[in-house]
């Protein structure tokens, strides 16, 4: 479950869970776990709160999850396994989930965790007052979260909402300390207490976060590290560059031009993410003049997206033909694919009476890669003879602009996320909360809403394939690929996880010598 | 005598050079500046003489057209700077009493502001655009030539001939144009040529920080930004514009000073 999750200076996309492999080496692992030591990560600073109920940053969350612990997580595999739930069942036709707790977890302050912190947690994110931003999201699902015993919660909701297991693994099952909670207030950002391996030590503002391990951690032995701290780093080259010098341990979001300066270096290991976010153009099709379908269509046939593939990714990336990458359950065949034909496109553009030489304005972002990607479409759109201007545009500016439509035409990057209504109902759903294009179409909003109606798979399966076909058929996206990204590592940082959020959880991470 | 002729050929050479490679870009550049290509952020090769940038474009070829966009930023802002301050600078020179008070003071106020800072302030606002970064650079730049007219007129203003034009009773604007102006011209032309490499320099600067002239123009001062993430793949992509804004700079800057 999240929130606009701006990836801040560096990509303006949004995320929640989203598409990475677990790096096949630190699952092959053979080492024995060794205490002690630090681990210093490289950081995109625009963390600012470190309370989940309103954190809305990408950064945070990798913090988040070292010092507090959620109800379910998330496998390397997409699958929903027990955390602070150890076990649940679904009741009710899918309307209530009783979830089972662990005994004996305390809090960092030494209060227990229970079922009542369950309850508090989400009685905050709900409350009209407290104003989380999860609760624009939780509010239309969840009807009210009952105490069945002391470590037994039940979450009654008010419709079926199957990707609830997969947001209780993100920011709205991370539990945070009542008792703290309440005591601090608005301060409680800045002095977090959660059930996490880690407990919060210091935060400068800028340029580091530090974490301490937690000895009292409920899982046995766990965590190995002593201490956990992430440094920021104003830009990937940086990163890199204090990564080989050893100041850092971990720099991630690289693109393959960055891994050219450390890739066979010795002591580093640079790992790929299995899907990378999904790089699109977007546009309001509800005004001039990307409300002309065969507009979009003609665009869509202009973009050959093989070579921008070949330029911005050295060809490491995935074609898209639609929102999902390959390779997940609701993954389909491409039934609707608009092929690079710029005869086709011309031709389109004068169906659609769109003469040549005709103006479009396109914004450009600062960031390097999408600032690439915009160059390649004003190019290839040139050669149907549209004419593309580019409007340079702040990183930290252009997601809000365009959520509040004030760019029209836009390149855009979006993580994937653990279910299929994340992304598919929050950015296509006439009602989703980022469906900044304008997009409305019946068809679309039935198939989705009748997705989350039901809890079986195949059914859902069927309902987003389709779901697929409508929006690749009316494009308010126009799909690039799914980008190739990276991670460099310390070879001697073993143990951590590349989840499919794309945050790394460095809880069980060790330091060898 | 020998030492100022030197710097002046050079300056002119450098010039020369320079409004060659511009002017003769088109027919001279091996390839088409803003085409992409498949062959990304390779090092100098014998096809590309100082590799290509992120997108596979000829760095050499956009070296070459950035020249052009150099050659009219910097000239035009100029001229800018001219049209606006030698204007101010006449008539502050030769009003008195409470006029002269008040340009003195308008044009204080403006040699206070940093010119980079100004200049990034309305670039902002107003937009990047060839026509925009010419009148904001003239616009922050015109108060130097203001103060240096203004000083020429001041003492031209106190010498017999001017008294003498004065008692003959031509009117102001008369001596101004006619007496007053001649005998600056020189150093206004000097001042020209200082103005062209500031105006580069700072164009260059508003470039490096983001404001140049929008994707995907062949700017020099974005060119040297866009390239510091490669640095380590290839150094030319920053040093060989950064290069061409250093020699153009000195270029104008040696002939505005000897000249003067």
């Amino acid at each position: 479950m999240t929130m606009i999750d701006r990836r801040g200076v560096l990509l303006g996309g949004t995320s929640l869970l989203g598409a990475a492999a677990l790096p096949a080496s630190s699952r092959a692992q053979t080492a024995e776990p060794r205490r002690g030591g630090t681990l210093t990560v490289g950081f995109d600073d625009n963390a600012r709160t470190m309370d989940p109920t309103f954190s809305i940053q990408f950064s945070e969350r990798q913090v988040l999850f070292l010092i507090y612990n959620t109800l379910t997580t998330i496998g390397t595999d997409f699958s929903i396994q027990p955390e602070l739930a150890r076990s649940w069942t679904i009741e009710n036709e899918g309307k209530r989930y009783v979830l089972r707790l662990q005994a004996g977890v305390k809090f960092h302050d030494g209060t227990d965790f229970d079922a009542a912190a369950v309850k508090y947690n989400f009685d905050r994110r709900l409350d009209e007052r407290v104003n989380s931003p999860q609760r624009s999201v939780l509010r239309p699902v969840i009807d009210n979260v009952e105490v069945v015993a002391p470590h037994v919660v039940a979450i009654n909701l008010r419709t079926p909402y199957p990707s609830l297991l997969a947001d209780l693994a993100d920011r709205a099952g991370l539990m945070v300390s009542p008792t703290a909670a309440e005591r601090l207030g608005q301060d409680f950002g800045r002095n977090p207490v959660g059930t996490g391996a880690f407990t919060f030590r210091q935060w400068v503002q800028g340029t580091s976060i530090t974490l301490e391990r937690n000895a009292n951690y409920w899982e046995q032995g766990r965590p190995y590290l002593d201490r956990v701290v992430f440094r920021t780093i104003p830009n990937q080259i940086i990163g890199m560059q204090r990564l080989i010098v050893g100041e850092v341990d971990y720099v991630d979001s690289l693109t393959p031009e960055h891994i050219r300066q450390v890739e066979g270096r010795d002591g580093i290991v640079v790992q790929q993410a299995r899907v990378g976010r999904w790089y699109s153009l977007q546009w309001q099709v509800d005004k001039p003049p990307f409300n002309n379908p065969l507009l979009r269509r003609a665009i869509a046939h202009a973009l050959d997206r093989d070579r921008i593939n070949t330029i911005t990714m050295g060809g490491r990336g995935t074609i898209a033909n639609g929102p999902v990458p390959p390779g997940l359950w609701w993954s389909s065949p491409d039934s609707v694919v608009h092929n690079h034909d710029p005869a086709r496109a011309r031709q389109l553009l004068a169906e659609a009476g769109i003469a040549p030489g005709t103006e479009i304005t396109l914004a450009a972002p600062s960031d390097p890669l999408l600032r690439q990607i915009v160059q390649l479409v004003s190019e290839q759109l040139g050669a149907v003879g549209l004419r593309v201007v580019l409007a340079p545009v702040a990183q930290s500016e252009y997601y809000a602009r365009t959520v509040q439509r004030a760019i029209n035409f836009t390149p855009m990057a979006w993580t994937q996320r653990a279910d299929p209504d994340g992304l598919f109902f929050i950015l296509f759903h006439s009602r989703g909360f980022a469906n900044s294009t304008g997009y409305n179409s019946p068809d679309l909003d039935a198939a989705l809403d009748a997705a989350r109606a039901t809890t079986d798979v195949e059914a859902r399966r069927r309902l987003y394939a389709r779901a697929k076909e409508i929006v690749v058929t009316d494009l308010p996206y126009v799909p690039l690929y799914f980008a190739a990204e990276y991670a460099a590592v310390s070879r001697r940082i073993q143990g951590w996880v590349w989840t499919p959020d794309q945050i790394p959880r460095f809880r069980y991470a060790w330091r060898a010598s | 005598m020998t030492a100022r002729r030197f710097r002046l050929g050079l300056g002119v050479a450098l010039v020369a050079i320079i409004a060659l490679a511009g002017l003769l870009a088109p027919w001279i550049a091996p390839f088409d500046p803003n085409a992409s290509g498949a062959d990304v952020l390779s090092g100098a090769t014998a096809t590309h003489w100082m590799g290509t940038d992120d997108l596979g474009r000829d760095v050499y070829s956009r070296v070459l057209h950035g020249a052009r966009i150099s050659l009219l930023v910097g000239p035009l802002a100029a001229l800018v700077t001219a049209i606006i301050g030698v204007p101010f600078g006449l008539l502050a020179g030769y009003a008195r009493g409470r006029l002269n008070q008040f340009l003195v003071q308008v044009m204080d106020l403006f040699i206070a502001l940093p010119n980079l800072v100004l200049a990034l302030i309305i670039t902002v606002m107003v937009g990047a655009t060839l026509l925009n970064i010419v009148l904001v650079l003239g616009i922050v730049m015109w108060p130097e030539m203001a103060r240096l007219v203004r000083g020429q007129v001041m003492s031209l203003r106190e010498t017999p001939f001017i008294e003498a034009a004065r008692s003959i009773g031509c009117k102001p604007s008369r001596i101004l144009a006619f007496h007053i102006w001649p005998n600056i011209m020189r150093i206004v032309a000097a001042q020209m040529a200082i103005a062209v490499s500031a105006a580069i320099f700072t164009a260059a600067s508003l470039g490096f920080l983001g404001l140049g002239l929008p994707p995907p123009a062949a700017d020099w001062g974005s060119m040297v930004q866009s390239g510091f993430d490669y640095l380590s793949l290839n150094p030319l992509l920053s040093l060989a514009p950064g290069a061409a804004v250093a020699l153009t700079v000195l270029g104008f800057y040696l002939v505005g000073r000897s000249v003067e």
